[in-house]
């Protein structure tokens, strides 16, 4: 699996679709509801752990299905603790998520300003 | 040669951009693009602290506070440019003071356009940027437009630059080019 992460507006889907000759019928844009591991491409999870109590067990359960994936999650991790109870909350689950994918991937690009920072 | 370093506030990106562009003039003309409109007496100390900063490098002063190609009716396009910042000319753009900040959109595509002629045009540019995308903060649609344009305006400077630096405690973190100094 390939972890992607980085800010918002960075480019990280167009370094997805250009390094890994991904199209838009390869990619699962998240919303609150089931991923579809099908999909080789899974974009913005940070939308799925909005809406998900456990996305770390989540992800464990559907383990086998997303071995091969690209994932790619929204750094929302600096800034000011949020004042809302419900943000601070996604925050914690997002940035635990972001560090479990990250040990089982085999690569892992930050994307800043389009470019491509290789963490892993 | 041009440059684009990005990062979070008070990191020490002007000081990197500063030392850069002295560097690259080697004795020759360098000008500072100032592009902060003041609102306030706030500003006017911020202003002030950063003429302080630069006092005896030999920066000339250029003001634009939108389309950063009217500096070269009076600048030599030879020299060497620090804008800083690519935030304060796209913020300038996209709300208008004289509008009483209402958005305007097609003000801010045009800043762009003219930073990447800017930077295709002249000898050697510095761009300095705000890197502002990585809180869980929920932003008004405005607010999030403003982030949007400026996170275009990054990506294509980034790819027309030579060098793309970000800065973090002050340390550069070279993510394209070299670093001359």
């Amino acid at each position: 699996m390939i972890l992607i992460i980085g800010g918002a507006y960075q480019g990280k889907l167009d370094f997805a679709k250009n390094a890994f000759d991904i199209t838009d019928a390869d990619v699962h844009t998240c919303g609150t509801g089931e991923i579809d591991f099908s999909k080789r491409c899974i974009y913005k999870i940070e939308e799925f752990t909005y809406g998900h109590p456990d996305p770390i067990g989540y992800f464990q359960t559907h383990r086998e299905q997303w071995q091969d994936s690209i994932l790619i999650l929204q750094d929302i991790f600096c800034g000011v603790v949020p004042m809302g109870a419900e943000t601070r909350a996604w925050r914690q689950k997002t940035g635990r998520l972001a560090q479990y994918l990250s040990k089982e991937a085999t690569q892992v690009s930050r994307i800043f300003c389009g470019l491509e920072q290789r963490l892993k | 040669m041009t440059y684009f370093i990005s990062g979070g506030a008070k990191n020490g990106k002007s000081t990197l951009a500063q030392d850069l562009t002295v560097t690259l003039s080697k004795g020759g003309k360098h000008y500072y693009v100032a592009t902060m409109i003041s609102t306030g007496s706030e500003d006017d100390d911020r202003i002030r602290r950063h003429i302080a900063d630069r006092d005896g490098m030999g920066f000339e002063t250029v003001e634009c506070f939108r389309n950063i190609m009217d500096c070269l009716e009076t600048a030599d396009q030879e020299g060497v440019f620090l804008v800083d910042s690519v935030t304060a000319l796209i913020q300038n753009s996209l709300f208008p003071v004289e509008k009483n900040y209402e958005m305007d959109l097609e003000a801010a595509h045009r800043c762009a356009d003219e930073l990447v002629e800017f930077a295709h045009t002249v000898r050697h540019a510095v761009f300095v940027s705000d890197y502002i995308y990585s809180d869980a903060e929920k932003y008004s649609e405005n607010t999030e437009m403003y982030r949007k344009c400026l996170a275009d305006i990054d990506r294509r400077l980034a790819k027309v630059c030579g060098t793309v630096i970000e800065v973090s405690a002050g340390q550069p973190i070279i993510h394209k080019g070299d670093l001359c100094i």
